[in-house]
């Protein structure tokens, strides 16, 4: 039988730590009986009071509603055996399920901001959720950050465009105005065997920007790593290295976060 | 294949563009000349301290006086020599602004070919004086630029300059600022800050902005 193997941390970019920021980046994922993988990352606003705090309650209120959404589908499956039901939705239901995940995030955006008494802009963050069946993939993103899949049979491809405005610091919020217009959904159906998410700290090291193709020499030794490491949860500090490496540090000060899965054969 | 430039295979940064769009006219001779070369090399000696701008700040210089001259084409901080400018001539702002905005655009597609990442670029407007050519025009250029964010605007009035022109040329959300004396040691200070944080990451759309302490806004 196919299980996910999985692994996710944040690192704080050194220009936060000058800075005595936190790390506002966050990235969460929950394994669903197994065979579903719920994912996701979000990257709060530098210049937003709280986004640290945005950046939590969005990953953690998008895998709950996810989590809720399956344990719907499995009991209408349940009390209506006759009616047939896809797991993988259709795009129309993709965006549909999503525009509902990102009201359900924005409630809870705005409750947390009447709590501390402060605008729900002060909680603003980007946000790529996902969720993998061992036959296809369905994401959403708002926002820059990027999803990379490799599909069983293809080559490593990002799922989005990252989406940035005319200038490097411009990019979408889950709070902004036309959050709901520019946000990006896509279902793949095909087996995908390696997952990778991240906010924008890694892009540079990770995407060429010329063509927007992943830069294979930052996927590879990720996909191997997770290709070797039988435990994750103890073996992580390869992940933890990486991410605090003064190599990478050169290239990139911001916020990282790495959300990697595996689809392994497990006995 | 296209061939990157070198200048960005060997530095991939993203770019903060500055033009500074400077006063060379015969009424900066003397002690203003002195001060703004001075309150430059201020500027390169504060960016360079901090890595990460130092290859992010990307500096162009358009002066006016006897010409409209290039005297900087966009270069990054680390690779930059303050020129000695020297004033002579009149005021040919409008010209010089003309050729400041068509810099700044030719300088995003090179960017955008090198598949270079920028921030939105700052163009610096210092004079003593007033426009002696036709500039009306480009006036409203800087400020159709401005509205479309393809840039941001500074006027910066050193005593003497006529504020009722540079309250024209000016987008009307960013007044011209009057410096205090010559304190374009200031000035250039608070522009290498300013940089800084730019530079620093993303920061999402509304930078903040270190206090202006080198002059006034005259509304």
């Amino acid at each position: 039988m196919k299980k996910w193997k999985t692994i996710v941390k944040c690192a704080v970019g050194v220009s936060h730590q000058q800075q005595n920021l936190p790390c506002q980046d966050y990235g969460d994922y929950f394994i669903f009986k197994e065979r579903c993988l719920l994912g996701a990352v979000a990257d709060g606003a530098g210049s937003a009071k709280y986004s640290d705090i945005g950046s939590k309650i969005a990953v953690n209120t998008a895998i709950s509603f996810l989590k809720a959404y399956f344990d719907e589908l499995i009991e209408k499956k349940r009390l209506f055996p006759q009616i047939p039901r896809q797991n993988t939705p259709n795009i129309n239901q993709a965006q549909n399920l999503y525009s509902d995940l990102l009201k359900e995030v924005l409630k809870a955006i705005n409750e947390e901001a009447q709590r501390l008494n402060c605008s729900y802009q002060d909680l603003a963050c980007t946000l790529i959720i996902f969720f993998a069946l061992p036959n296809s993939i369905t994401a959403m993103q708002i926002g820059d950050g990027f999803l990379a899949v490799r599909p069983v049979d293809g080559d490593l491809q990002l799922l989005f465009t990252p989406d940035k405005g005319e200038y490097i610091n411009e990019t979408t919020f889950i709070t902004s105005s036309n959050a709901f217009e520019e946000m990006q959904v896509k279902v793949l159906e095909k087996p995908c065997s390696f997952i990778c998410a991240s906010t924008d700290g890694l892009e540079k090291v990770a995407i060429n920007f010329k063509d927007w193709q992943p830069f294979p020499p930052f996927f590879n030794p990720l996909e191997e790593y997770m290709k070797e490491t039988v435990e994750t949860h103890e073996d992580d500090q390869y992940i933890i290295d990486f991410l605090n490496s003064e190599r990478l540090n050169a290239r990139t000060n911001d916020d990282k976060t790495l959300l990697l899965a595996l689809l392994t054969e497990l006995n | 294949m296209a061939v990157g430039l070198p200048e960005f295979a060997d530095n991939p940064e993203n770019r903060c563009p500055v033009i500074l769009l400077l006063d060379t006219s015969g009424s900066m001779y003397g002690e203003p000349i002195n001060a703004l070369n001075r309150g430059i090399s201020t500027f390169k000696e504060d960016v360079i301290k901090d890595t990460q701008a130092s290859l992010s700040v990307e500096l162009a210089i358009i002066t006016f006086g006897d010409t409209v001259k290039l005297a900087q084409d966009f270069i990054t901080v680390d690779e930059f020599n303050p020129p000695k400018l020297e004033a002579s001539g009149v005021t040919p702002m409008g010209e010089a602004m003309e050729k400041a905005l068509i810099l700044l655009e030719t300088r995003k597609r090179v960017y955008k070919e090198n598949g270079i990442g920028y921030y939105r670029p700052w163009i610096f407007l210092i004079t003593d004086g007033a426009p002696t050519d036709n500039w009306q025009i480009p006036a409203e250029m800087v400020r159709e630029a401005e509205a479309q964010k393809r840039c941001l605007f500074f006027t910066v009035a050193v005593e003497g300059a006529d504020m009722d022109k540079l309250k024209q040329i000016a987008p009307s959300d960013r007044p011209p600022v009057v410096l205090n004396g010559l304190d374009f040691r200031a000035l250039f200070q608070w522009l290498s800050t300013s940089m800084k944080r730019v530079s620093g990451g993303k920061v999402g759309e509304a930078v903040a902005l270190p206090p202006v302490g080198w002059g006034q806004i005259s509304i």
